[in-house]
């Protein structure tokens, strides 16, 4: 059925063009590192094309000349006079804006966003948009600027978690040069894994999720590190109040191939060692993370990317608890350019997360390990057609191993060492989209992506009946298929450029997901349970409409986005009512129960991209509801995350050549929350009553950050600043947490109290680079 | 299994690295709903153990004191067919005091109060004796805290459970202790009695010349389970994601709240040396 849909899509676009055409290609680079510059545009004439993900782009056109526009976020715009009659390579490098510097003052007319092309719901950064933000603790943070961002939620006060248009944090594919990041934060989430100095592009996509993205249902963050330097050796790095960071990057051969290191660790714990306390030095407290890249330019049309990242967390009291996690990815990719036409990227990816708690208590001497490893392949392919149509097509296959949880006793332990059982699974999508350039105006991206999640033996698979006790099980062999789910996934999207300055767009997107986090905690936990879809556990399916304007204003100094949405979402997974997640059985759905959502909202985005003040002012309205057998009485409820109005304004504004200061302020209404309706006694003691899920609210939380970029004097290959903040500028106490309890000094009243976590942190860092 | 409770955890990491934190007291405005009755049943293997409180939930701004339902009819039948009726001896509390139960033996709880009425079911579990009790010191994030110690054989198969109830110089300790063996089947356990007394309550840290009285119940699976779902979703602490109401092993009338447990009783107590 793939097929002939492919052979018929091919057919008809080949039939639609005729006329004497050619194509200019090539790969856009900056001109200081020799980085490839991910979505900048190609403008010629009436024609536009956008660099791809390793920087290539192809525009097709009629014979004739032309002024070639090139341009990006925070490089200057580039433009020369062309002849065209005949196919040309055309590798354009671009200059730094920040060389110049009259440069902040330059309309980016050219960097301006794409009108007229259809993806929407898609917000783009790059680290030197967010390098002025505000940050706790002075870690730069792109897991927490997004959050800025209309229809991205915080998961909690000074966390790197997010919830994307009603959908859950799991429900976020966050990837690393392609591959999957299980678990995103550091801490306990207040820092998120990635290191912004190795990053250089980030792409978050809300609606429309292009159809070579799959996986996950409410958002796509695609995150692409730093190639390395091909020019000249750069080191970088930067001290603040809990880290320090380090970034070397170079030519291996000059012009030919390129490394990146960047290494950064936390030194909290350095301060507990100077303690004489044993019982504080003894404790641990530390992160780390790693990037590195090396890239090959093997000739003309080939290229060979190799990435990794490793870091991992470690937290420790005294000999008796310790909890270490971590992610490990690695990506081997290799572009090959057949044609002017047709690129290629071929990407081996590996991906893996793991914990492990050890626990030294006398006779509890036992370690508890869990882990989820993917081996990844993906084949994509991008054939720029014609002028009129341009392509994308390919493959995915992914084989998952789950070790939900093993326990490893010492012999005079207490504890037996017991081995949930291994899961198995295989995941494999093929998918085609093609853009369609129908008019000046109208541009229509198509297309669709088939998944086949199949669940591998060996195995016990269960029978469960409405209470959660297993009645019945199913042994698997080595290899079975347990069962495979087959799922469609329509993408399509329309825009129309009625003017200049303004167009419509709309998209409709289905997405299917089938790892599934559980998670028992109000905030993420590193030891939260990934699991596959089962016999029992179906595919999440989730279903978007959305519409949006976008208009520029001002002689497009400003560019306003106002997007409407409405998702549901089927088989969403929750917990029964006392679920033990840690339990040592392997029917986990035991403990599950099932159910549906709905989310809707409506978001605008004001933005200045130009000028000394920069900055975006974001307004999300929305509802986010669950329905799920056996909660609430089966009613319809707010999910947690549902929060209606949510604000945030964003400015940074150049003083002069030295200082660049900057502010964000965010507003947002407290989550849904569930508090007691009554009290008890049982057992000696207060308990409470319940009788809606999330029926009340958090008190609204807002909060000021200020912040300011010194510049110190710059030497010839030397450059350096220091970074203040303070966050929380005007100390409001925001509720982390609402608990119940007896008071302390009379038992017989009960209270309710709040914790709050950050209050004015003020911090310093020292950025330098040589 | 103890639980890994993560919220308790962060806040404990912001507070001590990162000199943030703070608590204070705060006004929810809580609605009030329908009272519910809620029943506490217990037939024990020692005599004059055997109770039955029945009372109502209260409003969240009322005093936390016991208000009990009286008039009601309470019996507990055996799987034998003796029936015991028992008596109210003070409002809300009905005894037995004669009732002696065996392990091993189903009791059915019966309940009639203002026309609801209430059933329940409990198989009396083995008798796992406890034959160390101790208190020993535990490092803490850096304060020394004194902690209790048991130790006890578990028989071979899974389901056994224990409840715990620790009480220091006559003051209950205010936390859920329980032990299941999903991890320990069949093994000689020693383990202690977690918990984090509040820094400026000193009544719940235990010291020298503190007078310690544990007692402990061995308990079914489903009343297990009842004081498992209380500690994770209704103790009034927001560490799960989803307060709830425990799961209870109560039916009709409409639904209670509580539980009905034949458990077994034994009490140790000591002074820390």
């Amino acid at each position: 059925m793939t097929k002939t849909y492919l052979f018929l899509l091919l057919l008809f676009i080949t039939v639609s063009s005729v006329a004497q055409k050619f194509t200019i290609s090539g790969s856009i680079t900056s001109k200081t590192k020799g980085e490839t510059v991910i979505g900048a545009s190609v403008r010629a004439g009436k024609a536009t094309a956008i660099s791809n993900e390793y920087g290539f782009y192809s525009i097709t056109l009629e014979k004739g000349q032309y002024k070639l526009e090139v341009g990006a976020v925070s490089f200057q715009v580039n433009t020369q006079q062309i002849v065209l009659d005949k196919d040309i390579v055309l590798n354009i490098s671009l200059v730094d804006e920040s060389k110049e510097l009259d440069a902040v003052t330059v309309k980016s007319s050219s960097t301006r966003r794409s009108l007229g092309s259809t993806q929407m719901g898609v917000e783009k950064l790059t680290t030197k948009e967010i390098k002025n933000i505000p940050v706790l603790l002075g870690e730069r943070d792109i897991l927490k600027t997004v959050q800025l961002l209309p229809g991205i939620k915080s998961a909690g006060d000074g966390n790197s978690g997010f919830y994307v248009r009603g959908g859950a944090a799991d429900q976020n594919l966050i990837l690393l040069d392609e591959a999957p990041v299980y678990n995103a934060s550091h801490l306990l989430g207040f820092f998120s894994t990635f290191n912004s100095d190795a990053i250089k592009d980030i792409t978050m996509y809300k609606a429309g999720m292009p159809a070579q993205y799959g996986g996950r249902l409410s958002s796509v963050l695609d995150i692409k590190m730093n190639d390395g330097n091909i020019k000249d050796y750069n080191v970088s790095g930067g001290i603040g109040l809990i880290s320090a960071k380090l970034n070397v990057e170079g030519p291996l051969q000059n012009e030919k191939s390129s490394f990146l290191i960047t290494g950064r660790r936390t030194y909290v714990d350095m301060f507990l060692k100077l303690s004489k306390d044993s019982t504080v030095n003894s404790n641990k407290l530390y992160f780390y993370d790693l990037n590195a890249k090396a890239n090959y330019i093997l000739g003309k049309k080939d290229r060979l990317y190799l990435s990794g990242y490793f870091g991992h967390d470690q937290l420790g009291v005294g000999e008796t608890f310790g909890l270490g996690w971590g992610n490990g990815t690695a990506t081997a990719r290799w572009n090959h350019i057949f044609s002017n036409k047709f690129f290629s990227n071929t990407s081996l990816i590996f991906s893996n997360y793991n914990y492990k708690i050890t626990i030294r208590s006398g006779a509890n001497d036992f370690d508890i390990f869990s882990q989820i490893r993917d081996w990844n392949l993906k084949e994509e392919l991008q054939w720029y057609l014609n002028d009129k149509h341009s392509v994308r097509f390919g493959i995915n296959s992914i084989y998952h191993t789950i070790r939900p949880g093993e326990v490893t006793a010492s012999s005079s332990s207490s504890i037996n060492s017991s081995y949930l059982q291994k899961r198995y699974s295989w995941e494999n999508a093929a998918f085609v989209s093609d853009t369609w350039k129908t008019s000046d105006k109208i541009n229509v991206t198509y297309g669709a992506r088939l998944t086949a999640f199949s669940i591998l033996g060996n195995g016990d698979f269960y029978t469960i009946d409405a209470n959660g006790k297993v009645i019945d099980t199913t042994t698997y062999k080595n290899g079975d298929f347990v069962k495979t789910y087959f799922n469609v996934e329509p993408r399509a999207a329309v825009s129309y450029q009625y003017s200049n300055t303004a167009s419509f767009k709309a998209s409709y997107v289905r997405n299917i997901q089938n790892l599934h986090l559980l998670s028992n905690s109000t905030s993420s936990s590193p030891t939260d349970k990934w699991v596959a879809s089962t016999n029992i556990i179906k595919p999440e399916i989730s279903d978007q409409v959305s519409i949006g304007w976008y208009k520029d204003l001002h002689d497009r100094a400003y560019e306003l986005t106002i997007e409407a949405y409405y998702k549901t979402m089927q088989n969403q997974v929750d917990y029964r009512d006392g679920a033990d997640l840690f339990n040592n059985s392997n029917a986990i759905e035991s403990q599950l129960l099932f159910g549906k959502g709905r989310a809707y909202g409506i978001e605008w985005l004001l933005k200045k991209r130009a000028g000394k003040f920069t900055g975006w002012l974001s307004y999300t309205l929305s509802k986010t509801e669950r329905k799920i057998d056996g909660i609430n009485n089966n009613q319809w409820y707010n999910a947690k995350q549902d929060r209606t109005h949510d604000i945030a304004i964003v400015g940074s504004y150049q003083l002069n050549k030295k200082w660049v200061i900057s502010a964000n302020w965010i507003y947002y209404t407290g989550s849904a929350v569930t508090f007691p309706a009554g009290k008890y006694q049982v057992g000696g003691q207060t308990v409470y009553y319940y009788t809606e899920r999330n029926g009340y609210r958090m008190p609204a939380y807002h909060r000021l950050d200020l912040g300011a970029t010194l510049q110190l004097k710059e030497r010839k290959h030397w450059s350096h600043e220091l970074t203040f903040s303070l966050y929380n500028a005007y100390g409001r106490e925001n509720a982390y947490t609402i608990e119940f309890r007896d008071n302390k000094d009379d038992p017989s009243k009960t209270e309710a109290y709040q914790v709050a976590l950050f209050k004015f942190i003020p911090s310093i860092s020292y950025n330098f680079k040589f | 299994m103890s639980n890994f409770k993560p919220t308790g955890l962060i806040i404990l990491i912001a507070g001590s690295f990162f000199f943030a934190s703070c608590e204070k007291v705060i006004n929810v405005d809580l609605n009030n709903a329908a009272k519910k009755y809620v029943i506490e049943g217990i037939v024990s293997d020692k005599a004059g153990q055997s109770k039955v409180l029945l009372s109502t939930t209260k409003n969240f701004d009322e005093n936390n004191s016991f208000v009990g339902v009286s008039g009601a009819s309470v019996t507990v039948t055996d799987n034998l067919g003796n029936v015991t009726t028992f008596m109210e001896t003070a409002t809300g509390i009905y005894s037995a005091p004669a009732l002696v139960a065996i392990s091993g033996k189903t009791y059915s709880l019966n309940v009639v109060a203002n026309g609801n009425t209430f059933t329940a079911v409990s198989t009396m579990p083995q008798k796992m004796i406890i034959d160390t009790v101790f208190a020993s010191d535990e490092l803490l994030f850096g304060s020394a805290t004194k902690l209790v110690n048991y130790a006890y054989q578990d028989p071979i198969g899974k389901g056994n459970g224990l409840r715990f109830v620790e009480y220091i110089n006559g003051l209950q300790v205010k936390t859920i202790f329980l032990r299941d063996d999903d991890y320990t089947d069949g093994n000689y356990v020693q383990s202690k009695l977690w918990y984090m007394a509040d820094d400026n309550d000193d009544k719940f840290k235990i010291k020298q010349g503190d007078k310690v009285d544990v007692d402990i119940f061995c308990i079914s699976p489903d009343v297990y389970k009842y004081w498992f779902s209380l500690e994770q979703s209704a103790t009034g602490a927001s560490q799960s994601a989803s307060p709830a109401n425990p799961v209870s092993n109560i039916k009709g009338g409409g639904g209670a709240l509580g539980y009905f447990s034949a458990q077994t009783y034994q009490t140790k107590s000591f002074i820390v040396p």
